[in-house]
């Protein structure tokens, strides 16, 4: 695995940050994209730092963030991680709060705010099924494929929380080692 | 309200919660129900503000302490947002070689299969809000495909589907 610079990290860290829309789950897809194309991570590692992030209280993608930060460079990446990807986004938030009552009177912003919503769904689905794409091994697609879809239904049609179906897809994993 | 409760509140609140979104009813029940310093128009738009700009959901909290107490209030919200990541690290050491066991491994990866399933599961009641006409359609398939391919970078398709939204307005 190659070892990056700090400065590195952290422009890679706020630059998904103050770009990616729709939640946790695209910008660890993102992420991922990142770390492969630079040969920062190990699928392996992450992998567990995903699944631990989902077990760790509080905004899972944070927790990601610090794990993978972690992997790379040790506590100071963890710190740079996360304090790249909320430091610029928390400054939005701020502006956005105060400015918020523009999207629901000007025609222009409403315009724009349901584009870029309609954009956050493409892409965390997208991001979604990039994130299975890049696990799946060749000719070896029926394990992440089934996990994948059934933690869908099981969300969507069972209602199950997410925590829950984290747990049912633990136990799957435990029983059903991959070949 | 003073700014060290308030970040007592809100870590209270992202620690004993597993997503973004999940701290909401806790966040409520104290600031709104019991102790009256925010409207539930408020937290509305704390979500609101969340879900239009970039980051994780749970950056809402962050919006929270802003209009609770203004910048030091927003600088609360974020450590609070933030505090809880770092618990990852003890259990990363923790584990350590363990997580490099094939056993351990399978069930990492299971995890992450099943977090694919659940991004699309969450996907889909926003996408009953922002698909409501041919054009909306148009954008979300265009942005699932470009993302989906790999080819293109999130930041160019969420300034290109901005670039739609105002001609979209001139229209």
């Amino acid at each position: 695995m190659a070892r990056p610079r700090l400065t590195d990290v952290t422009r890679l860290f706020f630059r998904v940050g103050v770009t990616v829309f729709g939640g946790g789950d695209p910008t660890i897809a993102i992420l991922q994209r990142e770390f492969y194309r630079r040969n920062w991570l190990s699928p392996e590692k992450f992998a567990i730092a995903f699944g631990l992030a989902r077990l760790t209280p509080g905004t899972n993608v944070l927790a990601f963030c610090a794990a993978a930060g972690w992997y790379i460079l040790g506590l100071g990446g963890a710190l740079a991680a996360v304090l790249a990807i909320t430091i610029p986004a928390s400054a939005l938030v701020v502006w956005l709060t105060s400015a918020y009552d523009l999207t629901t009177h000007y025609r222009l912003a409403q315009s724009i705010a349901n584009a870029l919503l309609a954009a956050a769904v493409g892409t965390m689905i997208g991001a979604a099924l990039l994130l299975v794409r890049t696990q799946c091994k060749p000719g070896r697609w029926l394990r992440p494929v089934t996990i994948s879809v059934g933690a869908f239904l099981l969300a969507i049609v069972a209602k199950l929380t997410p925590l829950q179906v984290i747990g049912v897809a633990a136990l799957v994993g435990f029983f059903w080692p991959e070949s | 309200m003073n700014v060290i409760v308030l970040y007592l509140l809100l870590v209270k609140a992202t620690l004993t919660s597993f997503s973004g979104l999940a701290s909401l009813p806790m966040v409520r029940n104290d600031f709104v129900l019991h102790r009256g310093v925010l409207t539930d128009r408020q937290l509305n738009t704390a979500v609101a503000a969340g879900r239009i700009g970039p980051g994780p959901l749970g950056i809402y909290v962050v919006s929270v302490g802003y209009l609770v107490d203004g910048v030091p209030g927003a600088f609360a919200g974020w450590l609070a947002m933030i505090t809880p990541a770092f618990l990852i690290i003890p259990m990363l050491r923790f584990l350590g070689a363990r997580a490099e066991q094939r056993r351990a491994r399978a069930v990492a990866r299971a995890v992450l299969f099943a977090g694919a399933g659940l991004m699309a599961s969450a996907a889909v009641p926003l996408a009953r809000d922002a698909i409501t006409n041919p054009l909306s359609l148009t954008i979300f398939a265009s942005s699932f495909l470009l993302i989906a391919s790999a080819r293109v970078d999130s930041l160019w398709v969420m300034l290109g589907a901005a670039l739609i939204g105002v001609i979209a307005f001139q229209f």
